[in-house]
């Protein structure tokens, strides 16, 4: 065997671990976008517990539910608190955009989710408790839509992405060689 | 954070700049008066000034900066910490009170149902009241307030923003902590406003004294029953009473051996005999002490010390 067959089966190894990979790793997103999905409907819920039973502020309620938490979604709760307690006179959608658009940017959240999200500052702190309760059961209905949505599709899309990745990886290899 | 700058974050970007600009000490500011469209002003030492754009105080109004309504909108917006639902309460009442227990009052269209007044809304005018925490301020009267080593049940009176919080404020750190004569005390406080131990958090940020227990933003007729049965308090101390039900609570705590420190709207003996919830305690000798506080430049400058048959024990300060 020359060492140019060699060569030629090396490279297309390494090709297919390369797409292989990337398959699996679309996969892995896909099933953490749903586990931080899921992380938000839980921190809301807390959130509303906080506003609605606890009569707590939006400070002291974001600062509590980022506390009994972790991970992005935590730092992101806690970092709004932070941003309130500073009062540097900016409305509060402003600081909840600047936040959810900086700490979530890298994470596996979609624009689409991210919009929702961001939307949902948009009437927080308005008017009263009702208004509250109606704000934040609005977004954890459409967080339900969301969820129940991608995971019809888990198991299809998942093995859609790795075996994708497997199969273009050897067809990549089949038109190289 | 200092008096200045807690009272400073509640005001939106522009008026905030200017006030703090103003070169008057915050600890002899009483009040700052918004109201929409007219001028900004601050009240220091029981005399009123025009704050300036530029930040320094005129008795002039035409130097005077003008606020607008979308800086009074942001102010309600700051002080509720945009959370303003948590202080429905309070706006009922007319009224917020924001950390370091500063209280904000408020005028606009009040919103009513069956149930009487639901909220506010276009708040038209916003008045912060500063609060003080004046250690010391109560040294002339306490010894007046014992009798035969125990406190007599005292009523404070005096017309507004002559320091009746403040006063209270100190006898109930002192009568906690106690001192060489008298020993220290359970005190217990129903701050139905957050006013006396401006709790944050559930922190008081004032000090009251190491035997104080406070039961924050409960109304206080329930909270004196609560503290009976649940803190064994020996003196129970209110800001502001005057319904019945927080009469019927008072003598209540009388019955009981407990003692009571409570402060009124007025300005003699014969004003809370008028009042027809307080009259039959008055003329039924409950109070062993009256305090009537004058109103003057310096907190517990001048009081009148009265005992329960309204007869004239002394009067501190200023002569």
């Amino acid at each position: 065997m020359g060492i140019g067959v060699m060569m030629k089966l090396f490279g297309s190894v390494l090709l297919m671990t390369g797409t292989s990979g990337y398959g699996f790793w679309k996969a892995a997103c896909y099933k953490r976008r749903i586990s931080l999905l899921e992380q938000l409907r839980q921190m809301v819920f807390l959130l509303k517990g906080q506003v609605l039973y606890a009569n707590a502020t939006l400070e002291e309620a974001f600062e509590a539910v980022g506390k009994r938490t972790e991970g992005q979604l935590s730092r992101l709760f806690l970092y709004v608190a932070e941003r309130i307690k500073k009062q540097q006179g900016e409305v509060f959608f402003t600081i909840w955009k600047e936040a959810v658009a900086e700490l979530l940017a890298d994470s596996e959240l979609k624009a689409e989710d991210r919009q929702q999200l961001t939307a949902m500052g948009e009437h927080l702190g308005f008017l009263d408790k009702d208004m509250q309760e109606r704000n934040l059961l609005l977004y954890l209905e459409q967080l339900d839509l969301g969820i129940r949505e991608l995971q019809s599709h888990r198991q299809e899309r998942c093995r859609l992405y790795t075996s994708l990745g497997v199969m273009a990886g050897m067809f990549l290899a089949i038109l190289l060689c | 954070m200092g008096c200045k700058e807690d009272v400073l974050q509640i005001f939106p970007k522009d008026i905030r700049f200017i006030l703090g600009q103003v070169s008057v000490d915050f600890g002899q500011v009483q009040e700052i008066r918004l109201r929409v469209q007219g001028p900004l002003l601050m009240i220091c030492q029981n005399q009123e000034f025009y704050v300036t754009s530029e930040g320094t105080l005129s008795t002039q109004a035409r130097d005077a900066y003008e606020v607008s309504a979308r800086e009074l909108k942001e102010t309600l917006e700051y002080m509720g910490r945009y959370s303003l639902y948590a202080f429905e309460e309070e706006m009922k009442q007319g009224f917020l009170t924001i950390p370091g227990g500063h209280r904000v009052g408020l005028a606009g269209r009040t919103i009513c149902d069956e149930k009487g007044i639901r909220s506010m809304k276009y708040i038209s005018s916003i008045n912060v009241r500063l609060a003080h925490q004046i250690r010391g301020c109560a040294d002339p009267v306490l010894p007046w307030m014992y009798e035969r080593g125990e406190i007599c049940h005292t009523l404070i009176l005096s017309p507004p923003r002559c320091g009746k919080t403040t006063l209270l404020r100190d006898l109930v750190r002192q009568i906690s902590d106690g001192g060489r004569e008298h020993p220290g005390m359970n005190v217990g406080v129903v701050d139905e406003r957050s006013e006396i131990a401006a709790c944050y958090q559930g922190v008081p940020q004032n000090d009251l004294g190491i035997r104080t227990d406070v039961l924050d933003c409960c109304p206080k007729a329930r909270g004196i029953w609560m503290l009976i049965r649940t803190m064994s308090p020996q003196v129970i101390a209110v800001d502001e009473i005057g319904s019945r039900e927080e009469m019927e609570a008072l003598e209540y705590v009388m019955n009981c051996g407990c003692r009571i420190i409570a402060t009124i709207h007025g300005s003699s003996i014969e004003d809370v005999q008028k009042k027809p919830a307080l009259a039959r305690l008055v003329a039924e000798r409950w109070f062993g002490r009256y305090l009537i506080l004058k109103p003057q430049k310096k907190v517990g400058g001048r009081i009148g010390i009265y005992d329960g048959q309204g007869v004239k024990l002394c009067e501190t300060g200023g002569g």
